[in-house]
């Protein structure tokens, strides 16, 4: 539970950002290279490579070496903890609901 | 119970055999809400203080997943007895929180009283700054998961 949270938080954090959130969208229609995204924005190209470092630690991004580019890739896959979380309340009110009505019929 | 979940929005109904009266009396008082609120094994509740007004402020302390104690407060918005009940969600145990809104309908009929929750807002408790790009994600994930589906 700790561990999913914390993988939750990392993603939550790396989608929060404006610029991540476009460079995810790109990916969407197709891997690029690093310097295929960085065109893209008037972001200098370190700001580019940091946020998709940050992308790369939350899994959110693969990229590979090929010849003297890099490629990334998008990986949509960790964005599940996004729906597990709320998951985690939906279990909640659903549990809080049944449990309210046994409270309130069983003291009629 | 019928869950409608849309987009950053959980929506949750059941039918209770109660009045209204009863079940808004259920919703609101500390030592009644700390008796059902909560999911068995986790977020236990154990302490709750609540000053039932407009802008009156409640929280609630309890046990949490592993044995962590969380605490859970926030501020009453709307209250139209024994109807409506707004008030306002902040947990402790995100770093990254911010308000998200619960609402209780509360509508009688012939001696059986529908409890709705809408807890909205959600998304924006881990992304306070930009909040706007969350149907965008939300978009994404829901993609993703019927590709899964249909793979």
């Amino acid at each position: 539970m700790a561990i999913t949270r914390r993988k939750q938080q990392t993603v939550f954090r790396a989608i929060a950002d404006p610029t991540r959130r476009e460079i995810l969208s790109l990916l969407r229609s197709g891997r690029r290279t690093v310097g295929e995204i960085a065109g893209n924005f008037r972001t200098s190209r370190p700001a580019i490579s940091k946020h998709l470092r940050l992308l790369r630690s939350a899994g959110l991004v693969a990229s590979r070496r090929d010849g003297t580019s890099r490629i990334c890739e998008l990986n949509a896959k960790p964005l599940l903890a996004v729906s597990d979380w709320l998951q985690d309340y939906s279990a909640f009110w659903d549990e809080s609901l049944h449990n309210l009505k046994n409270h309130v019929e069983k003291k009629r | 119970m019928k869950p409608v979940d849309a987009g950053d929005t959980i929506i949750k109904e059941i039918t209770i055999n109660a009045s209204a009266e009863r079940i808004f009396d259920a919703l609101t008082n500390p030592d009644e809400r700390l008796k059902w609120w909560g999911a068995e094994g986790r977020y236990q509740g154990t302490h709750m203080e609540s000053d039932l007004r407009p802008g009156g402020k409640w929280m609630a302390r309890g046990i949490g997943p592993g044995g962590r104690s969380f605490l859970v407060h926030g501020e009453y918005r709307m209250i139209e007895r024994p109807r409506l009940l707004v008030f306002t969600w902040l947990p402790d145990w995100d770093e990254n929180a911010s308000k998200s809104l619960v609402r209780f309908d509360v509508s009688e009929s012939e001696g059986v009283t529908t409890v709705r929750v809408t807890h909205s807002g959600l998304m924006s408790e881990s992304a306070r700054a930009h909040h706007q790009g969350w149907p965008q994600v939300l978009a994404w994930l829901r993609a993703y998961i019927e590709a899964q589906v249909s793979a």
